[in-house]
């Protein structure tokens, strides 16, 4: 008995939050990336904003792309309408809407986000308080999911709330991959000036693990595979592991899960069987920075049907 | 803080300190252990509460501009304080009247005994704004048309505990009710264990089980909807929390629609489903622009005739407002007798009825000593105190009066109790009302204690939200 009205509010509600953190995620690992990096090795701060897909809107609010305006841009800036803090507002905006479905602590710990993001942003831009303030919100984030899990019911709320998740997560995690990834396995056999050896050679193992960092994959990638990391390794285990709950593979998962359990599965599975197949061509061009890159098109190319079947079976309907 | 800082005042009744400075018997205990906290522990313990109000998201909406901002709830820690044997007479006080007010509604809206009996004036009835020609003949479950109520007391100086208004459309407060008492349970975790204080949490589950009786015939499991404007509504997070405590869906009018089978249904993902019980926040006009205004974007279009088909309750029943008139209140003594054969339990405010020659006459002869208040509107807004308005103010409320008689009504101003406030630091005596909620459907129940409201400004006796007016929670103690 879950209103359309509802549903879609608790679908983007998750979609927000989800979108926060993984914000927060990759500036973290990638402001520790920086620091590890040596100065000779230019730093651009670029790729955020192809990942974040805000490149167009930041090009026009801001002058240079230097890592102070690019974090603000990403962190603090309420213009920007995918930053942490206008998404962790639009989170609380669209959970005060639907207080009544969810359990109370839900709504108490967005809220609280809430009200920490907005005094603290600034200090989330600023080098030395920002692995602290990303890592609250990272941790506010674990800690709605705990009471998800812990004390929701499996009702229609609850697999809205997944579906949404999910499918924000693999697009992220889609995004990493097809920004960041493609651009490292393309860069790999470029030769640095100073002694010819090539940029994989000498920085590759710092920025593979600074990738899987910033979808807080490291440790579970290492305790998969046992060896040092190598990059077509590291990009099937992003898309593909399904023992690693973020990646796009397991998300495929959950969102089929969701579907199934939900109405007019009929209807909307249809869309993930597609992106199940887009999934199973992707094993063999995981060496391939160009490909790669394609790929992820086709990825997000998916999930966005996936996106649009929902709203359709669910949101616009009126049967 | 010390028994000194709440001086006993003259002229004026405190809750919890009598007029030779000792405490009342029901509020020693608070007292006593308030004694033992220095003011800068009580001051600690406001912060407290006001943070955790802060990050549970207790909040109201005001307008200013135009737009809607969400405030924290403003609350104070000190409680109000009333003796188990008194508010039993209170409760009965209140189920006599609102049982006796919904006759007198079912009646309005069927065979109007109360006017061919002399009893009412039928000209009231007739020029009454909240009088519904569409309800005529309706018949709501049990009888019951003001099914949620909340009726405002206040206390003058002897002591007397009037009713002062009752609110019978879409009475709003209970939220606060239940959040004041889970604040005061984290604040004052100490003294909850010492005394015997009524819980207030089952409020919604008798909310429940009201809106479970009047479903329409038949239905022994309803589907119930929370009906709200919206997001925008300055209540909104009461309607938001009494769904999540009914385990209903919150819905907008937009959620609704009447169909062909004259059945209310909601619009969920997974297609209609049948809606039997609305207990609607919205007011009348609104409820069902093919009925009443017809642009209302709040309301659906066809809920009347579903309602008088008897496919759905609709909690309060359309209508319900003609009882909830400051006109028709002052009426509401002969109303009980009239239908009950008893004597009010709780007296009204003496009321002068400007509708009467004479009684305007009088009210315009001493309004400056006098509450001036229109008939029909809520919120604090368009009333007039005679001794604290400029003799220009007092003069254009004579010709508003003049204007339109039977939209006005007058009472003398009551002096209001007080209850010790923390203010600044300091703790000082502020006026209270208190409005406990009635509910009556199959059976009927009264909340245990309500929502004190209090006015924060110095001698101010305005206790709205929207208008500077703070709360506290009310303790009901059984003293030994």
């Amino acid at each position: 008995m879950l209103l359309s009205r509802v549903a879609d509010s608790l679908f983007w509600g998750a979609r927000y939050l989800e979108r926060a953190q993984d914000t927060a995620r990759i500036v973290r690992s990638f402001t520790e990336l920086v620091i590890d990096l040596p100065i000779s090795v230019t730093s651009s701060w670029e790729p955020l904003l192809a990942v974040t897909g805000t490149r167009v809107d930041y090009d026009e609010r801001y002058e240079s792309v230097e890592e102070m305006p690019i974090v603000r841009h990403l962190v603090a800036d309420t213009a920007n309408s995918s930053s942490v803090i206008t998404c962790v507002a639009n989170a609380r905006e669209n959970l005060r809407t639907t207080r009544e479905v969810l359990p109370r602590e839900a709504w108490q710990t967005v809220n609280d986000l809430h009200l920490y993001v907005g005094a603290n942003a600034a200090g989330g831009v600023e080098r030395r308080s920002r692995a602290r303030f990303l890592g609250r919100v990272i941790a506010d984030g674990q800690q709605l999911d705990g009471v998800m899990t812990t004390i929701m019911n499996r009702d229609e709320a609850y697999e809205f709330w997944r579906l949404g998740e999910s499918i924000e997560r693999a697009d992220m995690t889609t995004r990493v991959v097809g920004v960041r990834a493609a651009a490292l396995l393309a860069e790999g056999w470029a030769q640095l000036p100073e002694d010819g050896r090539t940029v994989a050679e000498v920085h590759d193992d710092v920025q593979w693990m600074g990738l899987l960092r910033s979808v807080s994959a490291l440790q579970m990638y290492q305790r998969v595979t046992r060896g040092p990391i190598d990059g077509a390794g590291a990009v099937r285990f992003l898309l593909l592991e399904p023992q690693f709950p973020r990646s796009v593979a397991s998300c495929a998962i959950r969102v089929r899960e969701a579907l199934t359990r939900l109405p007019r599965s009929k209807e909307t599975l249809p869309a993930v069987d597609e992106l199940d197949i887009v999934l199973a061509g992707l094993q063999a061009r995981a060496d391939d920075g160009a490909s790669l890159d394609a790929a992820m098109d086709e990825v997000q190319l998916a999930l966005g049907t996936i996106n649009a079947v929902v709203v359709d079976a669910f949101v616009r309907s009126d049967r | 803080m010390t028994m000194a800082h709440v001086r006993a005042q003259v002229d004026v009744w405190d809750e919890l300190v009598a007029a030779d400075g000792t405490p009342r018997p029901a509020a020693a205990a608070l007292l006593a252990q308030l004694a033992t906290l220095e003011h800068s522990e009580l001051q600690e313990r406001q912060t407290l509460a006001e943070v955790d109000i802060l990050t549970m998201g207790i909040t109201f909406t005001v307008y200013s501009d135009g737009k809607g901002i969400d405030r924290a709830w403003p609350f104070d820690i000190i409680p109000r304080v009333i003796a188990a044997s008194e508010w039993r007479r209170i409760e009965q006080g209140l189920k006599q009247r609102l049982s006796a007010i919904n006759q007198f509604i079912d009646d309005v809206y069927h065979d109007q005994n109360i006017i061919r009996d002399g009893v009412f004036p039928a000209d009231l009835l007739q020029h009454s704004v909240n009088f519904r020609p569409e309800c005529v003949g309706a018949n709501p479950a049990h009888g019951v048309w003001a099914h949620i109520s909340g009726s405002d007391l206040v206390r003058d100086s002897d002591g007397t505990m009037y009713v002062l208004e009752d609110n019978l459309r879409v009475p709003s407060g209970v939220s606060y009710v239940l959040e004041n008492r889970a604040i005061s349970k984290r604040v004052f975790a100490d003294l909850f264990a010492q005394q015997s204080i009524l819980p207030v949490d089952s409020y919604t589950d008798e909310l429940n089980r009201m809106l479970v009786s009047i479903a329409p015939e038949g239905v022994h499991n309803p589907t119930i909807a929370v009906l709200t404007p919206g997001v925008y509504n300055s209540a909104y997070f009461e309607h938001s929390f009494l769904a999540q405590r009914l385990g209903a869906a919150l819905v907008e009018g937009a959620d609704l629609v009447v169909a062909d089978d004259e059945c209310v249904y909601m619009r969920t993902i997974g297609g209609r489903e049948r809606v039997h019980v609305i207990y609607r926040r919205i007011d009348d006009l609104f409820l069902d622009p093919e009925a009443f205004i017809a642009d209302s974007a709040l309301g659906v279009p066809g809920l009347m005739r579903a309602w008088r088909a008897g496919t759905v309750a609709i909690a309060n029943a359309p209508g319900a407002g003609v009882a909830d008139d400051k006109v028709v209140y002052a009426w509401v003594p002969d109303i009980i007798r009239y239908y009950t054969g008893e004597e009010p339990l709780i007296p009204n405010v003496p009321t002068y009825r400007c509708v009467y020659p004479d009684e305007m006459a009088y009210v315009i002869e001493h309004i400056d000593q006098l509450v001036v208040k229109p008939a029909n509107e809520s919120g604090g807004y368009g009333i007039l105190i005679g001794d604290r308005a400029s003799r220009s103010e007092l003069d254009a409320h004579i010709a508003l009066i003049e204007g339109d008689p039977r939209n006005w009504v007058a009472q003398p101003i009551l002096s209001l109790s007080t209850v010790p406030t923390l203010c600044d630091g300091e703790i000082e005596p502020r006026h209270v009302d208190l409005r406990p909620f009635i509910l009556s459907g199959a059976g009927s129940y009264v909340s245990a204690g309500g929502l004190t409201r209090v006015a924060l400004r110095k001698g101010s006796l305005i206790v709205n939200s929207s208008q500077g007016g703070g709360s506290k929670d009310t303790w009901i103690v059984e003293a030994d």
